[in-house]
């Protein structure tokens, strides 16, 4: 049986978790919103550091080839190597607050980032 | 169905480019990577544009789909086949779409694009003409394949199982939606209360590929899956459940599987609807099935009397 103290832990821990989501769906929407307007785009994009046609296209291959499960960590230098790099270059792609590839369980994976930066790249291809 | 029927891997197509009664078609959650390379001869459909219908949240109407028929030169005569990136997500939605309307033979190509790269087949940016169908077939509904929210609500009561496909963090409510899918959140997180979360993707190989059949009887076997008994499947917006109504109806031949396309966006932003946090128990959906009420549902006959007002609107 739990005591009051217990009791009034865990609802203050459900409470917790409760505005934990709602601020977290908060942030996601505002971020969302932010990213659509139009003055934000020019900015961002302008400073976005630029990226070469190469960088991409390593996204755009752990994208297609991965699928939903990602590929295998050791394809990651086939890919890397079929848009020039070496694969000691490779761990950038893993490196800092926005990432754009992430390692799961062995397999490297976009992140929202990563695909978000797919998303551009495929947009500008098609203009 | 079967394994045999629903589902073509990528020699088969290969072996069949050109032939005008096999219609190729891709359906991407990203469609602008159509545009990178595509199989040739092969069209492209639009979720948002061509499998929804344009301004209610419901499927296209039946002539609208007919229309698409035609535009893609399918006939009484034809073989679809969908592919698409991302393991075939939502060119498992497009299959089932078409199996909805009346639509004999659509088979899958296993692994989707994913595959077709991986073996080096050839790749086009050229796309098809339009090849108008002198008759398409006409569209009828397969009442028997879409669950609406009333049937939903009543799945415990009629001994169906609910499967949420999504993944485990959005079934427990740590999520609304999968990052990256923020336009795609309900006001509420949470689970359908007594269903099992059963991940779509437990039924791809890391190739993308689906698991051979034995493999697939174990792995839903393993979350709880009862193969002999009608399911309804559902995810955020019925797309990742389109997936798993496919292995389950078209690749299992389980008799009666049901996709809810309204899915958590529709259940968890209707007012006063049940909803249930956490990773649920193993136990819940036999309780509740046993009671006649989904287990932790709260008021059961609330939930019943508000879902079928929505589906009346809806339909």
């Amino acid at each position: 049986m739990k005591s009051g103290d217990d009791e009034q832990v865990g609802a203050a821990a459900a409470a917790i978790r409760a505005e934990l989501r709602r601020l977290r769906t908060s942030l996601s929407r505002l971020e969302e919103a932010v990213d659509k307007l139009p003055e934000t785009r020019r900015r961002s994009r302008a400073a976005e550091r630029p990226r070469p046609a190469r960088y991409y296209g390593v996204l755009v291959s752990v994208y297609e080839r991965g699928g939903r499960q990602g590929i295998a960590a050791g394809d990651l230098g086939v890919v890397g190597a079929e848009g020039g790099y070496d694969r000691r270059g490779l761990g950038g792609f893993f490196a800092g607050t926005r990432a754009p590839l992430q390692l799961v369980d062995g397999r490297v994976r976009l992140t929202a980032e990563g695909l978000r930066l797919v998303d551009r790249y495929l947009d500008e291809v098609a203009r | 169905m079967s394994r045999e029927r629903a589902l073509v891997d990528c020699a088969w197509v290969a072996e069949r480019l050109g032939d005008p009664l096999v219609v190729l078609v891709e359906v991407d959650e990203r469609p602008l990577v159509y545009r990178l390379g595509h199989v040739p001869d092969s069209h492209c459909l639009d979720w948002h544009g061509d499998l929804q219908d344009p301004v209610a949240r419901d499927l296209p109407a039946p002539d609208a789909v007919e229309r698409v028929w035609r535009r893609l030169g399918i006939d009484e005569r034809s073989t679809v086949v969908f592919y698409g990136d991302n393991s075939n997500w939502y060119a498992c939605f497009g299959a089932w779409l078409f199996r909805h309307y009346g639509l004999e033979d659509v088979r899958l190509l296993d692994g989707g694009r994913q595959a077709w790269l991986a073996e080096g087949l050839p790749l086009t940016t050229e796309e098809p003409p339009e090849n108008v169908a002198a008759s398409a077939p006409a569209a009828h509904l397969m009442p028997h394949y879409r669950a609406l929210c009333g049937q939903v609500a009543a799945a415990a009561t009629d001994g169906i199982q609910l499967l949420d496909v999504r993944t485990p963090a959005e079934f427990r409510g740590d999520l609304l939606t999968e990052p990256g899918y923020p336009q795609e959140a309900a006001q509420r997180p949470g689970h359908i209360p007594g269903a099992r979360n059963v991940p779509w993707d437990v039924t791809l190989g890391a190739d993308g590929r689906l698991l051979p059949d034995d493999e697939l009887r174990i792995v839903l076997a393993g979350h709880g899956v009862d193969l002999e008994r009608p399911a309804i499947t559902y995810c955020r917006i019925g797309e990742r459940s389109a997936h798993t109504w496919f292995v389950l109806h078209e690749i299992l031949d389980l008799p009666e599987v049901r996709n809810y396309d309204g899915s958590w966006t529709e259940w968890g932003s209707m007012v006063g609807m049940p909803i249930e946090l956490g990773a649920g128990s193993p136990s819940a959906l036999d309780s509740g099935a046993a009671t006649g009420a989904p287990a932790g549902a709260g008021p059961s006959s609330r939930a019943r009397a508000t879902s079928s007002t929505t589906t009346a609107s809806s339909t």
